[in-house]
C-alpha cells in the first residue's frame, strides 16, 4: 500500500529501563521537516526507529507504506545521515560510495556514475580518492550526506547534517536540502538548534523527553523569539551595498563582510530583518544566492520555546 | 516496482558475493589480519624447525610420518588452529562492525537480513578455507619431507595423496561448522572469546565422556574422517565409530541450523553502539 506519508502510530521504545521516545504519533508530509530538540530528547532514537536500525518496544511505523523491518524494499526509498562519525577501517571518499551502491545492485557504469554524481554534489570531487580517515569534520559530514543520498531515495533523514560544518558549508547544505525537498521529496533534518532549521523547514517538529511538545508550521511561534539576536548569512553579488542598508535598521547589531562574497548580519528581530532584506534587495538591485540562518548559539530560544532549563551543548 | 521472483534471486546472489568479497578482503587484508596470519604462521614455524632439527636416525623412519601428521593434526591443526582461527575470523564478522562503529552502513542497504548473514558467512568460509588449506597442505609437506626421498615418495604415493585430501575435507568442515558456531557468537555475546574457550573445553574433554554427550561436539564428527586412528590415552572412552556419510550430514546440518538461528538474531539487531 503505497502512501506519500512517513507514519508513527502510539510508537514507544525503551532501552531497558531508559525511556527513548514515548507514545509518538506523527505524520510527515513531502518536504522540508525540521526535527527539533535538545541533547537527549530522543531525536536519533526517531530516526533510529523509522529506519529500522532500532524496532519499536510499542506500535507501528510506515515509511511511505513500507515497515521499517523489510530493509530490502525500504531502503531503496530511503537515506540516512547518522549521527555517528565513524566509517569502515581504510575507506576512501569514492569506494565507500561504490560499496554502499553496489549492493543496491546497479550496473559498474551506474555505480560509478552515482557515486561520482553524489561526490560532486557534497563538493568532495578533489578529495574523492583520499582516505576517509584524513578528512576534516566537515568533509565527513559530507561524505555521509553523499552516502545518504547517492541512491537518490525519495526520504531523506539526517540526524544533526550541520554539525562540524563552517556557515559558508552550512549555507550550501542548506541549499542542498533545500533543493532535495523542492524536488519532492521527504528531507527530515534534526537539530538541536530551532533556528537552524526553522527558517528552512516546511514544518518542524519539537520533541523533548521523548514525546511530541510541538508539530506543524512555527511561523506563529517566531514571533516570540524576537528578542535573541541571530546571525544570518547572506551570499549575493554587492555584500557592501546589502551591508551598509542592513546596518541602518535598529535591530541589527552587527554586519560583518566575509571574503567570497558573504555577508554576516546579527539582528534582535528575524521577522522585520527578512522583510526589510527583501526590500534592500529589490531596491537596489543586488543578485542573491543565499539568506540562511547561520548560527549556533541560540540555546536561549529553545530554552524560552521549551520553557524550561534545557539546551546548553555544543558552542 | 514489482520485482518477479527469478530477478529478486538474482540481486540476492549479487549481494551475497559483493558482501562475501568484501569480508574475504577485510580477513585476509587488512592490518588486523595480522593476528591471523600469525596463528595459521605456527604450525609452519614449528613444523620447519622440527625439520631442522630432526636426528638422523628419526629421518630414516619415513612411515612414522605418518602417524606423526595425524598426531600433529588432531592436537595442534585442528584442536587449535583451525579453531582459533575460525574464532577470530567469524566472531569479528558482525562483532567487529559494531566495535568499528560501522555496522549501520551494513543495515541501511537494502538487503534482507538473512541475505547479509548468507553473505558474511561465504566470505568467513572463503576465508578461513583459503587460509587453512593452504596452511595444512604445507604443514604435510614439512612434516613428510625431512625424511628425504622416501617421505616424499610416500607422500605422493595414492595413499599419501588421499589421505591428504581427508585431512583437507576435515578442515573444511571444520570452518562450515565453527564459523556457522563462531558467527552466531559474535551475534549474542559482547565478549565471543569466552564462551569460545569454554566451547573449546568442551570439544577437548568430549573423548573422555559417554557416547551421548560425544555426538554433541563437532570433533566426534569431524574426526571420522581421519585416515589414520589416533590414540588419546588410556582414559579416552571408545566410541562407536560413525559412518563418513552421517558425519557429513550431522555437520552440514548443524552449520545450516547455527546459520539460521543467526539470520534470526540478524532480524533483530539493534544499533546501539553508546550500550556497548
Ligand atoms: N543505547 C542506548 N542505551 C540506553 N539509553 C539510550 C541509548 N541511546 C539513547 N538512549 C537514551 O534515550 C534518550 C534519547 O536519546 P537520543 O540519542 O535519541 O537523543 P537525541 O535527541 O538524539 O540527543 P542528541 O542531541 O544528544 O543527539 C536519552 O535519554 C538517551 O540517554
Ligand atoms: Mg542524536
Amino acid at each position: 500500500m503505497r502512501s506519500d506519508r512517513i507514519v508513527f502510530t502510539d510508537v514507544s521504545k525503551f532501552y531497558g529501563e531508559v525511556l527513548g521516545v514515548n507514545k509518538v504519533n506523527l505524520e510527515v508530509r513531502p518536504g522540508l521537516t525540521g526535527l527539533v530538540g535538545p541533547n537527549g530528547s530522543g531525536k536519533s532514537t526517531l530516526m533510529h526507529l523509522m529506519t529500522g536500525l532500532l524496532r519499536p518496544s510499542r506500535g507501528k511505523i510506515s515509511v511511505l507504506g513500507i515497515a521499517p523491518d523489510r530493509p530490502e524494499e525500504l531502503f531503496r526509498i530511503i537515506g540516512y545521515c547518522t549521527q555517528y562519525d565513524s566509517f569502515p577501517n581504510g575507506a576512501t571518499g569514492i569506494g565507500f560510495l561504490r560499496y554502499a551502491l553496489s549492493l543496491h545492485g546497479y550496473s559498474k557504469a551506474e555505480i560509478d556514475e552515482r557515486a561520482w554524481a553524489a561526490i560532486e554534489r557534497v563538493g568532495l570531487t578533489d578529495a574523492a580518492r583520499r582516505r576517509i580517515a584524513g578528512y576534516s569534520k566537515g568533509m565527513r559530514q559530507r561524505i555521509k550526506l553523499a552516502h545518504a543520498h547517492c541512491h537518490d531515495p525519495q526520504v531523506l533523514v539526517l540526524d544533526e547534517p550541520l554539525n562540524g560544518l563552517d556557515p559558508m558549508g552550512r549555507a550550501e547544505m542548506i541549499d542542498l536540502f533545500t533543493e532535495l525537498a523542492r524536488e519532492g521529496r521527504h528531507v527530515i533534518v534534526s537539530s538541536h538548534i530551532l533556528h537552524e532549521v526553522d527558517l528552512i523547514s516546511d514544518g518542524v517538529i519539537m520533541i523533548h523527553g521523548g514525546a511530541i511538545v510541538a508539530e506543524g508550521e512555527i511561523r506563529e511561534v517566531r514571533g516570540e523569539i524576537t528578542s535573541h539576536p541571530i546571525q544570518v548569512l547572506i551570499r549575493c553579488d554587492k555584500p557592501h551595498v546589502v551591508a551598509s542598508e542592513v546596518f541602518r535598521l535598529e535591530h541589527v547589531v552587527e554586519a560583518r563582510i566575509l571574503e567570497d562574497e558573504g555577508l554576516l548580519v546579527r539582528t534582535r528581530d528575524a521577522d522585520a530583518f527578512f522583510t526589510e532584506v527583501n526590500r534592500i534587495v529589490l531596491a537596489a538591485d543586488v543578485v542573491v544566492e543565499t539568506v540562511a540562518p547561520a548560527d549556533e548559539s541560540v540555546h536561549a530560544v529553545y530554552d524560552y520555546l521549551i520553557g524550561e532549563g534545557v539546551g546548553g551543548g555544543s558552542a | 516496482m514489482t520485482a518477479g521472483p527469478p530477478t529478486e534471486a538474482r540481486v540476492w546472489r549479487s549481494q551475497i558475493w559483493t558482501i562475501a568479497k568484501s569480508e574475504v578482503r577485510r580477513t585476509l587484508f587488512s592490518r588486523r589480519s595480522f593476528a591471523v596470519y600469525l596463528l595459521v604462521a605456527m604450525p609452519l614455524a614449528l613444523m620447519l624447525l622440527r625439520a631442522i632439527f630432526m636426528p638422523d636416525t628419526l629421518r630414516v623412519n619415513a612411515p612414522d610420518a605418518t602417524t606423526e601428521f595425524a598426531e600433529v593434526f588432531h592436537f595442534f591443526l585442528l584442536r587449535f588452529v583451525v579453531f582459533f582461527a575460525n574464532a577470530m575470523i567469524f566472531v569479528r564478522l558482525f562483532r567487529g562492525e559494531i566495535l568499528e562503529k560501522s555496522l549501520h552502513y551494513t543495515l541501511l542497504a537494502p538487503i534482507r537480513r538473512d541475505v547479509l548473514v548468507l553473505g558474511k558467512y561465504l566470505g568467513g568460509v572463503l576465508s578461513a578455507v583459503l587460509l587453512l588449506v593452504p596452511a595444512t597442505t604445507l604443514t604435510y609437506l614439512l612434516v613428510y619431507l625431512p625424511h628425504g626421498r622416501a617421505g616424499l615418495s610416500l607422500m605422493s604415493s595414492a595413499a599419501g595423496v588421499s589421505s591428504l585430501l581427508a585431512y583437507l575435507v576435515i578442515v573444511v568442515l571444520a570452518c562450515f561448522a565453527y564459523g556457522a558456531l563462531f558467527m552466531l557468537a559474535g551475534l549474542y555475546f559482547k565478549n565471543p572469546m569466552v564462551p569460545a574457550l569454554i566451547f573449546l573445553g568442551w570439544e577437548t574433554l568430549t573423548p573422555f565422556l559417554p557416547a551421548l554427550l560425544k555426538s554433541l561436539s563437532f570433533v566426534h564428527y569431524l574426526v571420522s574422517f581421519a585416515p589414520v586412528p589416533v590414540s588419546l590415552g588410556a582414559f579416552a572412552l571408545l566410541a562407536r565409530p560413525v559412518a563418513w556419510w552421517v558425519a557429513l550430514l550431522a555437520l552440514l546440518a548443524s552449520s545450516a541450523i547455527l546459520v539460521f538461528l543467526a539470520s534470526r538474531a540478524a532480524r533483530r539487531l539493534e544499533v546501539t553502539y553508546s550500550a556497548e
